[in-house]
């Protein structure tokens, strides 16, 4: 590296830090740098010793390499460098140092890691069971008796144990603004423990690769005040509305098609493949939170669900577009 | 004669020959200097290939809802990117480094087994072509470069793509081993006298290293792929959950594998900088020996951390402390190796070649990709980062700031020395900057992607979420990176037209390499070079007077070259035509099979009693293709480690009968285990009967072994023909699975030894096998006692133990 460069090289440091840390917001909707549980907290406080600890030694190593290479540079009729082998106690030094950096690290990161995979379940927890299916997401209430899917409500300041169970393929559950990640492994029973600070909507996404549509299994999880919460478990566990007009119409047509084969409506059909349809109006998106629940997109997924989600379980059933609108209007009606 | 006029001959006979007959040379080559070039050629093809993959990738994701390259090409170019960088591009290119370079720097004349090496490129060149072809009949392989399962298994990839990725992952495992096996053999035992394992370079002994964790981490993966296989082909259970099987398994063989592997990419780039940066600073590796042993230490950890892949994977806080421990203290040794190469350019006279720009480009971007690492080595911080665009992030500046630049420094240092022609230094720091600022772009801001939660692998995203802006840079940038590609292929082209200037030591170098002419003779040394110390060569020019050493005795037969061999290249088609089959029709595995037989056979046999074979004793005192044995026999013990450890594993998880206690034959299996000791007896008695020349005896003896070897496989077909009579077949459960995969390749090993026995005794009956040709039968024999110990501890672990 010659003088010049190393001059370029600073000049564009002092240019891009400005214009990097200038795009670089971190209150996004799937931020890891904004803790809304005491696990993601929990992380967090790991976090920054690791990354403070990693700039110091990255500065460490800059500076020196950069001193280094301007200093001992060769320079015509600099004389021999002197043949040094090494020198023990500098080694023995710099074996230690970072030894005592790891020190400073290791001690809280086995700290967090034993406090946030806590054996039992903590008291008065929320359990729900999370099966994550190629490619969206089923949650469970046993204790309430409610069954949903993509849109997990959870009480604010109430722990709750996800019990991750996988039928399919390897997933992985993630709400980063609730804390890490942790694979749903079919055959196995993962665990994951927090306890959401405060109300508001959290978007997460499955984080281990499950194959076409991995990329389409989104989800979210809306964090409620206590009572809210209670309203919506009501509602969940109460008969959808008995439907009217089109949508009437649009429940005979789902009774006579491969709908009843998959999907549970309370009453009316009891698959189990896909997602609990009984409450499907009353959840904001469809396809696992590809797009909003609209009549529009409700119709333009129930003509042809492959051309909206690759790979999708769920096959074209060769419906007129008259017949996608009132099965729309039927779903939609199951608030 | 000198060797730059021999080198001048040979190159002015050869552009005489007819385009054929050089095109042939080079087909049947064994030497290592060509056999490196090839792989160099190759590598740098597939190389292309993985980039432009990546540049398909950058495109899609360039901007949010993108639609140039559906889901499913997606899926298909990140799995083809990851094992082609890693498998075609990283490791091969290393190797070509390996195969040129060690034996020039260790003074010797070639590898221990020349042909063997030319059987691992052209092996290679058949498993990276097999996974290629797989876009060409338009099912390639889309499971990611770690091919976790359920989802490839068959239920969830029903089609060839994962068939065409573990067959060839299977292809170059094998040409990786036989690699390792050579190249243990030849920096162990072809060393020039004098120098002693510390007077290596450190290239050579990071090679080593490397070589080890080949050797042993290969044979995990091997085993986790033939299960996989069997499931896939077979119907077996071994990753079927409904049958006891267990997802993890799979994701334990692969890392156990998987970690090492990084090491093996990176180790080489390591060993390079630790030769460029003595050479342009103008003094020795500060604190060499610890330099060493740190590399050592770093291959040693390396096997004890693969479950920080999986500490998302619920492995409990127990498990995920220990792995974050043991993953910290790798940190150490590699900090150590950073502060002694800031130590060795410190007080140095920097000469800032494009070779040390690379080199010290190095430092810098593999620091970041160190501390990087030991982030996600704390399992809390690595939940939120496992999986995600910081991963992305940080393996790059691990495998293309430490590996690609490495590889770099060691182009720009050695092409003069390979090709007797300099590259452009000019255009060469262009391309250094180049490279640095576009990588920089492309993946720095990976890590802030990452930070706001973008996952790895997803083929799209939407605006909405704030990931645009960066996702862009990060395509432009990785454009740079091509740009700069595109650059070092001009600037090679223009040097290999360019005249051959290049003296035999152009930069003052300090090892032996340096002392050769540039390119090297075919014979790489006219004497083999005298050895003062480390870095002798620098000594010899400018270390205090001293009394110049006698030259080594003479090669008592001469100079040796390697000959040309076609087998090779014949063995490597019929594996290919095997794995063509597999995907096909069963007549095209057989017929591969047989040519892959017949092949190993004329290569076995093709220099049988030639003079210069006899005699293969080296600085070990041992004879190569003895250590050789015992050194591929390392790589066994994991492989039934592997597989005996999975038996116990799944021992009693079966859902459904028949069980072992069921069904085991004990007092039988006694009576055949009795026979393979007794085996193990006459191969003594056969191999004391060789040595002394006695004919008879030795036949009785060979034949007697083989023929208790057949005993022991007909016990085996009777207990396996039983177990099928009893409802127990490799689909009967998870006991019948492992039972069966175990014992079967256990059986196949005691085949090959009885063909190997057999050979031998025809080789006697034709009177071709006398007392000069007992280490033949001293290996056979290493083999065979082998595969009675592995025996003993199946019987007792499977049949004993209740």
């Amino acid at each position: 590296m010659n003088d010049g460069a190393s001059a370029t090289l600073r000049r564009l440091l002092l240019l891009i830090l400005p214009a990097a840390l200038g795009g670089c917001a971190f209150d996004l909707p799937h931020s890891t740098a904004v803790g809304r549980s005491d696990f993601a907290r929990a992380i967090l406080d790991v976090y920054g010793i690791i990354v403070w600890a990693s700039l110091g030694i990255f500065l460490v190593v800059a500076v020196v390499l950069t001193w280094v290479l301007v200093r001992y540079r060769a320079r015509p009729g600099a004389p021999a460098p002197a043949q040094t082998r090494g020198h023990t106690l500098l080694e023995v030094a710099w074996t230690i140092a970072p030894a005592l950096v790891l020190l400073v690290i290791a001690v809280p990161t086995i700290q967090v890691t034993f406090r946030t995979q806590p054996a039992a379940a903590p008291p008065g927890a929320l359990e729900v069971v999370v099966r994550a299916w190629q490619w969206w997401w089923e949650f469970r209430y046993p204790a309430l008796g409610v069954v949903t899917a993509n849109e997990l409500h959870l009480p604010a300041g109430r722990p709750v144990v996800l019990r991750l169970e996988g039928p399919d393929v390897i997933h992985s559950f993630w709400i980063p603004q609730l804390g890490g990640k942790r694979d749903v492994v079919p055959g196995r029973v993962n665990r994951i423990t927090l306890t959401p600070d405060a109300p508001g909507e959290y978007p997460g996404q499955c984080a281990e690769f499950c194959g076409a549509s991995h990329a389409n299994m989104r989800m979210k999880v809306v964090v409620q005040a206590p009572e809210d919460f209670e309203r919506w478990v009501a509602a969940q566990r109460a008969a959808p509305p008995e439907p009217e007009g089109p949508a009437a119409e649009g429940r005979a047509l789902y009774s006579r098609l491969a709908c009843v084969g998959c999907h549970t409506v309370t009453g009316v059909s009891a698959g189990v493949l896909g997602p609990d349809l009984t409450h499907v109006g009353s959840r904001s998106t469809i396809g696992a939170g590809l797009l909003p629940n609209t009549p529009e997109s409700l119709t333009a997924w129930l003509l042809d669900p492959p051309a909206v989600k690759p790979g999708v379980k769920m096959p074209a059933l060769g419906l007129s577009e008259d017949e996608a609108r009132i099965l729309a209007a039927y779903l939609l009606s199951l608030k | 004669m000198t060797a730059t006029h021999q080198a001048a001959l040979r190159a002015a006979a050869e552009a005489q020959a007819p385009v054929l007959a050089r095109l042939g040379s080079w087909i049947t080559t064994a030497d290592h200097k060509r056999v490196g070039i090839l792989y160099g050629a190759s590598a740098f093809v597939f190389f292309l290939i993985g980039g432009l993959e990546a540049l398909l990738i950058r495109w899609q994701l360039a901007r949010p809802d993108s639609a140039a390259i559906s889901a499913e090409m997606y899926n298909a170019l990140f799995t083809m990117h990851g094992t082609t960088m890693i498998f075609l591009a990283v490791m091969p290119l290393n190797a070509a480094f390996f195969n040129y370079l060690v034996p020039l720097m260790i003074g010797a004349r070639d590898v221990a087994f020349p042909r063997l090496n030319a059987l691992s490129f052209w092996i290679f060149l058949a498993g990276g072509l097999f996974l290629n072809a797989s876009f060409l009949v338009g099912t390639p392989p889309d499971g990611g470069w770690f091919g976790y399962v359920s989802l490839t298994s068959r239920p969830f990839s029903p089609g060839p793509a994962i068939d065409f990725w573990l067959l060839s992952l299977q292809i170059l495992g094998a040409s990786s081993l036989m690699a390792s096996v050579n190249f243990i053999v030849t920096i162990l035992n072809l060393r020039a006298p004098g120098m002693s394992l510390m007077r290596m370079p450190v290239f050579v002994w990071m090679t080593l290293v490397v070589q080890f964790l080949i050797l042993l981490a290969f044979p995990p993966i091997t085993v986790g792929l033939i299960f996989l296989m069997f499931d896939r082909f077979f119907g077996t259970h071994f990753y079927d959950v409904a049958a006891g099987g267990d997802l993890h398994l799979w994701q334990h063989l692969f890392w156990i594998f998987g970690h090492p592997e990084v090491y093996i990419l990176i180790l080489p780039a390591f060993g390079i900088v630790s030769e460029v940066l003595p050479t342009f600073a103008g003094k020795p590796l500060f604190g060499a020996p610890v330099v060493i042993y740190s590399g050592v230490l770093i291959g040693f950890f390396g096997f004890g951390v693969w479950s920080h892949h999986m500490f998302a994977a619920g492995m409990g806080p127990v498990a995920d402390a220990f792995f974050s421990v043991a993953t910290m203290l790798i940190a150490i040794p590699t900090g150590v190796k950073i502060f002694n190469w800031l130590a060795t350019l410190w007080g140095g006279r920097i000469r800032t070649t494009t070779a040390l720009h690379f080199a010290v480009g190095l430092i810098g971007l593999f620091t970041i990709g160190g501390l990087s690492g030991i982030m996600h080595a704390s399992p809390p911080v690595d939940l939120q980062q496992t999986d995600t665009y910081f991963v992305v992030a940080h393996l790059h500046y691990v495998l293309i700031g430490g590996s690609l630049f490495g590889l770099f420094a060691g182009a720009y240092y050695w092409w003069p020395k390979i090709t007797g022609r300099f590259l452009d230094e000019r255009l060469g720091k262009l391309q250094f900057w180049l490279l640095f600022v576009a990588f920089n772009t492309t993946f720095f801001p990976q890590h802030y992607l990452g930070a706001v939660g973008m996952p790895r692998r997803i083929y799209t995203y939407p605006a909405s979420i704030g990931w645009d802006l960066w996702n862009l840079v990060s395509t432009v940038g990785a454009f740079g990176i091509g740009l700069s590609i595109l650059l070092f292929m001009v600037i090679a082209g223009r040097s290999l037209r360019a005249p051959a200037t290049a003296p035999a030591d152009p930069w003052d170098g300090r090892t032996l390499e340096w002392r050769t002419s540039s390119p090297p003779p075919p014979h790489d040394f006219d004497t083999i070079p005298p050895v003062y110390g480390r870095d002798t060569f620098w000594r010899e020019k400018h270390g205090p007077r001293r009394a110049p050493l006698a030259p080594p005795a003479a090669d008592a037969h001469g100079v040796h070259l390697p000959a040309p061999s076609r087998w090779p290249v014949v063995l490597a088609a019929g594996l290919l035509l095997a794995s063509i089959g597999a995907l096909t029709h069963v007549g095209l595995v057989v017929l591969g099979g047989l040519l892959t037989v017949y092949a190993a056979f004329r290569f076995a046999l093709e220099h049988h009693r030639n003079p210069a074979h006899e005699h293969q004793v080296g600085a070990l005192g041992l004879d190569h293709r003895k250590v050789g044995m015992w050194t591929f026999i390392g790589s066994e013990c994991l492989f039934f480690g592997t597989l005996i450890a999975t038996y116990l594993a799944y021992k009693g998880r079966s859902v459904v009968g028949p069980h072992p206690h069921e069904i085991l034959n004990i007092p039988l299996t006694t009576l055949s285990t009795f026979d393979l000791l007794m085996s193990s007896l006459l191969m003594v008695l056969a191999l004391a009967a060789v040595q002394r020349n006695d004919r008879f005896q030795a036949r009785l003896w060979l034949a007697g072994t083989a023929l208790f070897g057949l005993i022991f496989l007909g016990f085996q077909a009777y207990e396996f023909t039983e177990f099928v009579h009893h409802g127990l077949t490799l689909q009967q459960n998870l006991f019948g699975s492992t039972f069966f995969v175990l014992t079967g390749f256990h059986g196949a090993h005691v085949t090959l030894g009885v063909a190997w026995l057999l050979a031998l005794l025809v080789l006697d009956l034709r009177g071709r096998l006398g007392e000069r040709d007992a280490i033949k039968v001293e290996v056979a024999g290493l083999y065979w006692h082998f595969v009675d110990i592995v025996w003993i501890v199946i019987f007792t672990l499977v049949y004993l133990v209740p």
